[in-house]
């Protein structure tokens, strides 16, 4: 027997053991005066606290996490698609017609819009940037769109249009983080996250929180932005692809069929369930819905997910790109989804961050590239939603993290290549639709320049709030407990804005 | 005839418990007062003072222990309210005993103060009994809830504009610290005459200066301030409201006119069109009747969950129902009985991509409480469309994808709550959507089949800027 052999041998004797001893007379004794005292201790503390005896505003059973719930009210919206444009799109080239703004371009910007501010890349005196773009009034609800949209100016009277937005993050990462999950930091549960662990989701077979993101790429906050954060991590956003195997490594793999895999999955799902009986961990069961799950969606999830078998007129009106993972695929994508009884689905796009460093950032190139690109797909979802029925339950949210400045951004201080606006927390245009959102409205204003909220204004948690009251949930009381106190999604404030309900 | 007597006899409880607390507190008085030689009372007075007031305590819990019996009361302040009064019998007898064997030390003043104690907490939960528990904190909230509720108005333009646009307002932010009831800073607002009379500061509205009255000033300081109006934690003016307040002081703060002899600003339009009974949007009819429904069937509700069919209550406390054959879609007629014991709770019912036929329809048609039904690429027919008119509160019908026709759908002319009727996939054209209109006056009709023309600028990409 070798040195080495000998040294294993003992390791392996040590482990032994210690999982032996893990198991004595008193270590169980001192484990249950610990547990006893701990559990005394606990229903004590509790008979302190002021909560004590409310019921939680949410049952969560871990051996159906997913299972549908019930919100506090009878809700309007069933389900939620949300169109996320990472990057942040000019409100100045889309709805907020500014033609005092025209009258200004080139011109130095007048100190008072700069004193006391501080902007992610504009540096000493830029100059104002007219809009880049015509402007018409559309529609009965009279909605100002401009010519980069010319098929969505035809819908305006289906829309809820939220001009003066607000943020206080003027980066990307944090101001994504504060519009997804009502926090500018790290940790809390996202939007999908909060409204799946409130009402599950109805189709068992498919996940309940969908997260497509154009080109498969991430926007600047990363996966957090669909995370569960303190939730359970059964609620967090399923990432799926339009293109291929929907959800990676859905396929069996070669040499396994159907059988071996359900075997296998029941034989994983038994150790979990000893595992369960002894720690008492809930996760264990969710782990062991989720396998569940993952059995049921290998045949549920291909077909729903497979957009090529729409019909042609479908895929013309959505200007669908075959074999693409873009944004028009992905709208498509949704709308099957929702009619499938999925929950939430959340889109990303990207590329909307019109600073002027390239072409493809430049506020008369590239933004008008994206604006082609979305404009098309977003219509078509309206009124195919719209014919289906499906968008009188559906709501339907739009908007990226912030707004664009009124002057032209100055990297540096030097003018940069092209045309381009830097990032602009203080007024910015978000859209509703469906899901008991009025329709053919225009709430908030901004002032002459498009700079700053004059009336009407709303912040992340306002669209937080109204999100929630339209699934039926009352934003204040949804709650979870976490580290000690009660978390909402929009944390301390937020209000639901009345204007643009029914 | 016992229980009449002693009711009787109890009746007396609310006249008699005023003795003991006036006699009682006079002894106790009396006796603190004593320590000073230029109030001493002789002796015997406290003495005989203390033993009516503690013949009377005792009267008092007797007559009130008979009264008690008729459990006309809240039980546990009744009860309450007992001990406490025996407890002031028994505290007087102690302090009588002690005034009695004439020692005058610590415990007997313990003994009056408890006394005293339970004499206002007795007092107090008596008194909580009879006028209620709130009678006394009353007077403190706020006016605003206490106010009868103002008359829609139907039209605005001929509202008066004081009364009808600038008064509400008042009423609800300003009257409960400036009214009749309480004025602070010497300021009453609830009528003209002294509302532009002002407080002791001097005015607060100089009619046709919004700008330099005191009144809008206040109200447009941080919320922070000490001097902004309402204070912090009141109810706050709302943007509108303020509007509205700069606009009728700017145009005279006048108390007479009518809101149309007024110039209206294009701003303020849609402010004031929005206090118009009519105007306001027409809230979106509720999908879930208000009266409540008992329990549906815990084993119908089993059934169909084994099916695979999700029912759930629409919301928590609530037993009315929605179903979803989402994850059902090969049940058929059959299976759809099973909704039967529960038609009186289904409001909600999606029936698309299933298997059913009008026989399913057959069914549905006694869940005479749905709102919502969508029956989407199914295989049910004019036939069997004619089933669901009873169905009278139905708002939303979605028949896309089927192959029901416009003369199979305006047989449903008794569906009088329908909002939306969703045709898409039918083989209704727009030709037919003239008859459904006048059929269906109140109801959106949408055929779908929505198409985007084609435009150049939809698959090219710009390289540089336009040139215009």
């Amino acid at each position: 027997m070798t040195q080495k052999e000998i040294h294993n041998q003992r390791l392996v004797k040590e482990a032994e053991e210690a999982m032996i001893r893990m198991h004595t007379r008193r270590h169980f004794l001192k484990e249950c005066a610990m547990g006893f005292g701990g559990l005394a201790l606990g229903s004590l503390l509790q008979s302190c606290s002021l909560g004590a005896g409310k019921p939680a505003a949410v049952d969560f059973d871990p051996a159906h996490p997913l299972a549908p719930k019930l919100p506090m009210f009878p809700g309007k919206a069933k389900s939620v698609i949300y169109l996320h444009m990472a990057g942040a799109p000019s409100q100045l080239e889309m709805f907020d017609y500014k033609p005092e703004l025209m009258k200004l371009d080139g011109q130095d910007c007048p100190p008072s819009l700069l004193e006391g501010k501080r902007f992610a890349f504009i540096r000493g005196v830029p100059k104002m940037l007219g809009p880049q773009a015509k402007f018409a009034q559309y529609g009965q609800s009279g909605a100002w769109v401009s010519e980069h949209l010319p098929h969505f100016s035809k819908i305006v009277d289906e829309i809820s249009f939220l001009k003066a937005c607000s943020s206080d993050q003027f980066n990307h990462a944090p101001a994504q983080l504060l519009m997804q999950t009502g926090g500018a930091r790290l940790g809390r549960p996202s939007i999908g996250s909060w409204v799946t662990y409130g009402l599950g989701t109805e189709n068992q077979n498919l996940p309940g929180f969908v997260v497509l993101t154009s080109g498969g790429k991430f926007p600047d906050a990363g996966k957090s932005v669909w995370g569960s954060g303190f939730l359970p991590s059964v609620y967090q956003g399923v990432q799926c692809r339009s293109e291929g195997d929907p959800v990676l490594f859905i396929k069996d793999p070669a040499g396994m069929d159907r059988d071996l895999r359900k075997a296998s999955i029941d034989a994983i799902n038994k150790v979990n369930e000893e595992e369960y009986k002894e720690y008492n961990d809930p996760e264990i069961l969710s782990r062991i819905s989720q396998y569940e799950m993952a059995y049921k969606m290998q045949i549920a999830a291909p077909e729903v997910m497979n957009i090529n078998n729409e019909p042609q007129y479908i895929h013309d009106l959505y200007g669908t790109k075959p074999g693409k993972a873009a944004l028009a695929n992905n709208i498509l994508l949704a709308r099957k989804l929702v009619e499938k009884g999925v929950r939430f689905v959340q889109i990303f796009d990207w590329g909307w961050d019109s600073h002027g460093t390239d072409a493809s950032l430049a506020i008369d190139i590239g933004f008008i590239n994206k604006c082609r690109e979305v404009d098309r797909a977003m219509t078509a979802l309206i009124l195919d939603l719209k014919q289906r029925g499906l968008l009188e339950e559906t709501l339907v949210v739009w908007g990226g993290e912030f707004g664009r400045t009124p002057m032209m951004e100055n990297r540096e201080g030097k003018q940069n290549p092209f045309k381009g606006r830097d990032h602009h927390v203080e007024a910015f245009t978000m859209w509703m639709a469906g899901g008991g959102i009025r329709k053919g409205v225009t709430y908030g204003e901004t002032d002459e320049i498009g700079y700053s909220a004059i009336s009407g204004k709303v912040t992340p948690h306002d669209i937080q709030a109204t999100l929630l009251n339209q699934l039926g949930f009352d934003h204040e009381k949804f709650t979870y407990q976490y580290q000690g106190r009660p978390f909402r999604l929009t944390d301390v404030s937020g209000k639901v804005i009345e204007e643009i309900i029914t | 005839m016992l229980l009449t007597v002693t009711e009787f006899i109890g009746r007396f409880h609310p006249v008699l418990v005023h003795l003991p607390i006036g006699i009682l507190l006079i002894g106790i008085l009396l006796q603190w007062l004593s320590a000073y030689p230029k109030y001493n009372v002789s002796e015997p007075v406290i003495k005989i003072v203390l033993l009516i007031g503690t013949f009377s305590a005792i009267l008092s819990c007797i007559t009130g222990f008979l009264l008690s019996g008729s459990g006309d009361y809240d039980d546990d302040l009744v009860s309450w309210h007992m001990w406490m009064g025996i407890g002031v019998a028994a505290a007087s007898l102690l302090f009588m005993q002690r005034i009695l064997v004439k020692k005058n030390d610590m415990v007997t003043k313990a003994t009056s103060i408890s006394l005293l104690m339970l004499i206002i907490l007795t007092g107090h939960l008596g008194g909580s009994l009879t006028h209620g528990s709130d009678y006394l904190t009353a007077s403190l909230e706020p006016i605003s809830d206490t106010l009868p509720k103002r008359k829609p108005i139907a039209n605005i333009q001929e509202a008066n504009v004081y009364n009808d646009v600038i008064q509400p307002v008042l009423q609800t932010k300003c009257y409960s610290c400036h009214s009749a009831r309480r004025q602070k800073g010497g300021l009453r607002m609830d009528d003209p005459q002294l509302l532009m009379k002002g407080g002791k500061d001097g005015e607060i509205i100089l009619a046709g200066k919004s700008d330099q009255s005191e009144m809008v000033k206040r109200l447009l300081l941080p919320r922070e301030d000490e001097h902004h109006m309402p204070p912090k934690a009141k109810p706050q003016v709302n943007e509108r409201e303020l509007a509205l307040i700069h606009w009728w002081i700017d145009q005279g703060a006048d108390f007479t006119k009518k809101v149309k002899d007024l110039p209206q600003p294009e701003k303020l339009k849609p402010v004031l069109l929005a206090l118009q009974s009519n105007h306001l949007q027409p809230k979106a009819p509720a999908t879930v009747p208000a009266a409540s429904v008992e329990k549906g069937d815990e084993n119908a509700i089993r059934a169909l969950r084994e099916a695979g069919v999700v029912v759930v209550p629409v919301a928590q406390e609530s037993n009315y129902l929605q179903a979803n054959f989402v994850t059902a879609p090969n049940l058929t007629d059959e299976q759809v009985n099973l909704l039967l014991p529960l038609k009186k709770q289904l409001v909600w019912l999606k029936l698309s991509d299933t298997k059913i036929s009008d026989k399913a329809l057959a069914t549905i048609s006694g869940c005479t409480n749905l709102t919502l039904l969508y029956l989407n690429n199914t295989a049910i027919t004019d036939k069997g469309l004619a089933l669901l008119n009873g169905l009278h509160n139905l708002q939303v019908l979605s028949l896309v994808g089927t192959k029901v026709t416009a003369a199979g759908v305006s047989q449903l002319d008794s569906l009088k709550k329908l909002q939306s009727l969703y045709l898409y996939g039918t083989g209704i054209g727009k030709e037919d959507t003239a008859l459904l209109r006048k059929r269906f006056s109140k109801a959106l009709i949408d055929i779908g089949g929505y198409s985007i023309p084609f435009l150049e600028s939809d698959t090219t990409r710009l390289s540089k800027p336009q040139v215009k």
